[in-house]
């Protein structure tokens, strides 16, 4: 079976900065994969590539058998790219319901239909009780929830998540890990982009790991770990040795 | 929850059809002149004001310059009328049309900007409107253009002995607004739109074409707009540039629904209400040197609403629920 999304070398260049420099990953169907670097390593440019935010300097994005890499954003919903934010942007002055239905429209264009579509989701997402409270009246782990409702009441088959665990209390963290593995029983293939190596490690696949804007290591989360090369890019040389 | 919401919709329908009725009895008491202009004003710019709503308020994107299409539709209208002899009912159908084309080609480059930048855009290209009709020989120039009045007339659509049929057009112009504006909210355009002001990255990547939906709100706002203009041209039956096209009437647009609660179902009708008739009032009283006092009045008034209720009036009326933290 061929992989849901794949990329075929691709930069980005901002300026004289490389921030993605060959990049190719695949994503089998179903998958949850973690994408994980230390900082700057250039995982937020991979995410938006994927998403369609901007298109790469070089190189073509495949997704689901299809050549999306010019393809903006809104189109790629449309086939089946939903997303969250690193930085929340719920709509604010929008009540949870309503944040939800607009992602609902994408696929039910009559609005009965997409209010119950988005009904379902926050059932789904454990938001229901918050339906008809404002976006800004979320506390953030809500918010970060939030994103993650809307993306789904879209009906993507490959959901990006970019750093929902991160910042949240323990718990808040393992009701997301909870929600992570929901969404991936649902059908849906996870790409996620992730700082806390301790939550992500157990939860996905196969993670790959990006250092200096190369795909530095891939494979079993527990072989990542270990591997020396990994622990140099976060720790430095003088751990890499001993390991 | 979908019950709630559908009570909620339905309860707007049933107020806004008590309060056309009501509006469409006072002529039966208020018999005085004055106070019917006054009415007739209040309810044309309540209109105007729910149209001007639809782009700014709902879709958030803040046009200073919807004085143009209100111009447009004036002068559409009566150049067709007079150079023509085509009726002002089909004038007004074609000044909606030619606005909501401008509206669409203008959006097209300045669309692309944001915030500010796109506020002085429309200032700017209104006051090129401008312009360009006092130079316009063929459009009356400076000059204007003065409507023929040969008596009472529903074709032509134009009145000496009475008020009424004005009274029932600018009432039927509101409810129209008011209307379209109930019927998008709950529609696949509403809600892009508000995902649109309040987040256009986000609501791009829920699959929203954003550049459409301003667009969207561009057209249907600037073709209601140009309605009323062809209305208010032929209420006032003479037209030049300043009195149709002036910064005034952006501003007359605006702050209703600035000051009713912008981007709400029922602000620019609460708005006009209050300040339309406060301005004329001020302006009766202090006759023609009184030009400027009525500017101060709302441009308080503003100010005040801006520094305690920043979100307009309605929001003393629906706070929105608010629950503590979940769990």
């Amino acid at each position: 079976m061929t992989a849901l999304l794949e990329t075929r070398g691709v930069w980005q260049r901002f300026g004289g900065l490389v921030a993605n420099s060959d990049v190719s990953i695949s994503v089998g169907r179903g998958e949850i994969v973690g994408l994980i670097g230390p900082n700057g390593a250039g995982k937020s440019t991979l995410f938006n590539l994927i998403a369609g935010v901007l298109p790469p300097t070089q190189g073509s994005i495949i997704f689901d058998g299809e050549d999306v890499t010019n393809l903006p954003a809104a189109a790629r919903c449309q086939r089946g790219v939903g997303r969250t934010f690193q930085v929340v942007k719920s709509f604010e002055t929008m009540t949870v319901i309503d944040n939800v239905i607009v992602g609902a429209l994408v696929r039910n264009t009559v609005m009965r239909e997409a209010r119950r579509k988005a009904h379902e989701v926050l059932e789904f997402t454990g938001l229901a009780a918050r339906a008809d409270v404002l976006a800004s009246d979320l506390v953030p782990a809500e918010k970060r929830r939030l994103e993650v409702a809307r993306a789904l009441a879209t009906e993507p088959k490959l959901l990006l998540l970019d750093e929902v665990l991160t910042g949240l209390t323990p718990t808040e963290a393992q009701t997301g890990v909870a929600l992570v593995r929901k969404v991936r029983d649902a059908g849906i293939t996870v790409l996620m982009v992730e700082h806390v190596m301790e939550i992500v490690m157990p939860l996905v696949d196969r993670a790959i790991v990006l250092d200096l804007g190369k795909v530095l290591v891939e494979g079993k989360p527990a072989d990542v770990v270990r591997d020396p090369k990994v622990i140099k890019a976060y720790l430095g040389d003088r751990h890499a040795v001993g390991a | 929850m979908d019950k709630d919401f559908a009570a909620r919709r339905r309860r707007d329908l049933i107020i806004a059809a008590v309060l056309a009725a009501i509006a469409a009895l006072t002529p039966l008491f208020v018999k005085d002149v004055v106070v019917q202009n006054i009415l007739i004003l209040t309810l044309m710019y309540a209109g105007l004001s729910q149209s001007w709503n639809i782009l700014s308020g709902y879709c958030g994107q803040i046009s200073l310059g919807h004085a143009l299409y209100f111009g447009l539709g004036a002068y559409t209208t009566e150049l067709l009328f007079t150079k023509f002899g085509v009726l002002p009912w089909f004038g007004m159908l074609a000044g909606g049309a030619v606005s909501a084309l401008i509206a669409m080609g203008l959006g097209y480059p300045f669309f692309r900007l944001r915030g500010h930048y796109f506020v002085i855009a429309t200032i700017v290209i209104a006051e090129i409107g401008l312009l360009l009709f006092h130079n316009w020989e063929w459009a009356g120039a400076a000059m204007g253009i003065t409507i023929p009045i040969r008596g009472d007339s529903w074709l032509k659509f134009q009145f000496l002995r009475t008020k009424l049929p004005y009274f029932y057009f600018a009432l039927a112009l509101c409810c129209l607004a008011w209307f379209v504006t109930w019927w998008l909210e709950n529609s696949k355009w509403g809600f892009w739109w508000r995902a649109v002001k309040d987040n256009p990255e986000a609501a791009e990547s829920l699959g929203v074409d954003v550049f459409n939906s301003k667009m969207g709100a561009a057209a249907v706002s600037a073709f209601l707009v140009a309605v009323g203009g062809s209305f208010y041209a032929q209420f006032v039956s003479y037209i030049d540039p300043e009195s149709v096209m002036g910064f005034q009437f952006s501003l007359l647009m605006a702050l209703p629904a600035v000051l009713g609660g912008i981007g709400t179902l029922w602000g620019p009708v609460l708005g006009a209400a209050i300040l339309i008739p406060l301005t004329e009032l001020t302006r009766f009283k202090f006759g023609g040197s009184g030009r400027g006092v009525d500017l101060i009045v709302y441009g308080t008034l503003i100010v005040l609403i801006s520094l305690a209720l920043p979100r307009g009036l309605l929001s003393l009326f629906s706070r929105p629920k608010k629950t503590g933290a979940a769990r």
